[in-house]
């Protein structure tokens, strides 16, 4: 990963999401499940929209996943979905594929790394 | 629901939907979930919609996305005024603009963020408060107006039209409180009522007055006359007050004459039933006091005054068809009638014999005053 590349799990955007809420660590792990549960319905609908090359189908989606990556750190697949949202709404697939799947395999990785984050013991 | 205001949550990422709902419970604000715009408008159309104090609406949704939906909202005549902020994706202030222009209040940048979703939600309900606030003041007025404008119809029906009007005008609260003015008492009654009411049966009764007081009133409100009570069969009336009349004194002659010939016909129908009825009127012109008379509770507007008296004694005297002048007044409408003397009467509580003249008809227009109202010479 060179330093331009957004980090897979960014620490500090979760702290804060726990700050705002006044520290509800229950409530911010509970935001991540939904998250995780939501992520995969979102990037399997994104891989349909892509294999069938139906533009507009790849907007949603890849607009959801984009803001709820965000909030939860989870700013290089954020990034990735922005970039397939923008795909979608200009209409041009091309490339796309490839996109997708790295995409997947950010997926992947971001649940490796919040299934990490909730496993780790809190004072 | 103890909650400061209701905000409906619009966004189809539950993530999203789920923090914003978290940050509203800590501004103390209870949330309803919509995830798409269909559904929301369900909620803001239905009966949940009166509730809701705000909507936080995402821009890309399925089913309907948030400019239909904020153009549906906007749409609706009742839920138009209900605040909208937009959430939506710093990549996306184009749309961002394009509903501000479509009546969104604001919007809210994400990922979200509490200290702007608190600022900005914060000052949309208090904008949602002034604007419930003023809403529920015109309607106070609006009912307020209402209740006075009933009020005076229900009071125009008890009073005499122009003390119902004085009732709810400032400058009518001084009249009421009591002024002198030269006024022309009328007063009329029935010779043989009395002994008619011991005969005639209750139903009977009710029916001739009934009969009397319509054709009465009528003339009454012809005339502009100030009706201020009828007892049984005596009515009092006078003219130039409350409000003023130049010509006074003719407008009470002329009803009473018009009185005496309406009258005439009705006399003649009772006569047929074996009633022996017949009608009297007594008429002066002085100052008079005038405004509330009576006690907390009860008020009429009333006249005291030696014209009150003396019209209501030369009422006393008058026989059948007679419509006894006081000398004063005879002197104002001497050109408009042909009278005749009846000498001077006793009157009791006057310390000298009081001189009265009998009104026997009008004068014909062409040679009476030339200001002449033709209403008042018909019949």
């Amino acid at each position: 990963m060179t330093d331009d590349t957004p980090a897979t799990l960014d620490d500090a955007v979760l702290a804060a999401l726990r700050d705002s809420v006044g520290g509800d660590h229950a409530f911010v792990a509970d935001l991540v499940e939904t998250y995780l549960a939501d992520g995969s319905t979102q990037i399997a609908a994104i891989e349909r929209a892509v294999g069938l090359g139906d533009a507009a189908d790849l907007v949603r989606p890849a607009h959801t996943l984009k803001s709820a990556s965000f909030t939860v750190g989870a700013m290089r697949l954020g990034e990735l979905s922005r970039g397939l949202e923008q795909r979608g709404r200009s209409g041009e697939l091309d490339g796309a594929a490839v996109d997708a799947a790295e995409a997947r395999v950010e997926w992947d990785a971001v649940v490796v790394a919040l299934r990490g984050w909730l496993s780790e013991p809190r004072s | 629901m103890t909650a400061a205001g209701v905000v409906l949550v619009v966004d189809d990422s539950a993530v999203n939907r789920k923090l914003v709902v978290q940050l509203l419970s800590g501004l103390g604000l209870a949330a309803i979930e919509a995830d798409n715009g269909a559904a929301a408008l369900e909620i803001v159309r239905g009966e949940r919609g009166e509730s809701v104090d705000l909507v936080l609406l995402d821009v890309v949704m399925p089913e309907l996305d948030g400019y239909e939906t904020l153009a549906a909202i906007k749409a609706d005549e009742a839920r138009r005024h209900l605040p909208v902020i937009m959430i939506s994706g710093v990549d996306e202030l184009d749309s961002v603009v394009r509903c501000i222009e479509m009546g969104a209040t604001d919007y809210l940048p994400k990922p979200i963020n509490a200290a702007i979703l608190r600022a900005r939600v914060n000052a949309s309900l208090a904008d949602k408060r002034v604007h419930d606030l003023e809403k529920e003041y015109l309607e106070r007025q609006a009912a307020l107006t209402e209740t006075i404008e009933r009020q005076r119809r229900e009071l125009s029906r008890f009073l005499s039209p122009q003390v119902a009007a004085l009732v709810s005008t400032a400058e009518g609260e001084q009249l009421l409180a009591g002024h002198r003015r030269q006024i022309t008492v009328v007063f009329c009654d029935l010779r043989g009522f009395t002994a008619f009411a011991e005969q005639a049966e209750p139903e009977e009764l009710l029916g001739v007055l009934r009969d009397y007081h319509r054709m009465m009133g009528e003339q009454v409100m012809a005339n502009g006359g100030t009706l201020e009570h009828f007892a049984g069969d005596g009515m009092m009336i006078f003219f130039n007050d409350p409000v003023p009349q130049e010509d006074h004194v003719e407008r009470a002659v002329r009803m009473a004459v018009t009185m005496r010939e309406r009258f005439a016909d009705l006399g003649r129908g009772w006569r047929k039933r074996g009633y022996d009825l017949n009608f009297g009127v007594g008429l002066a012109v002085g100052y008079a006091t005038l405004g509330r008379i009576g006690f907390e509770g009860r008020y009429d507007y009333g006249a005291i005054g030696n014209a009150v008296i003396l019209a209501s004694r030369l009422s006393s005297e008058a026989r059948a068809d007679q419509i006894l002048l006081s000398q004063r007044a005879f002197a104002v409408v001497e050109e408009l009638v042909e009278a005749s003397s009846v000498g001077e009467l006793t009157l009791k509580g006057f310390s000298r014999p009081v001189p009265a003249m009998n009104v026997e008809r009008l004068r014909n227009s062409a040679d009476a005053v030339a200001d002449f109202a033709p209403e008042a010479v018909t019949g």
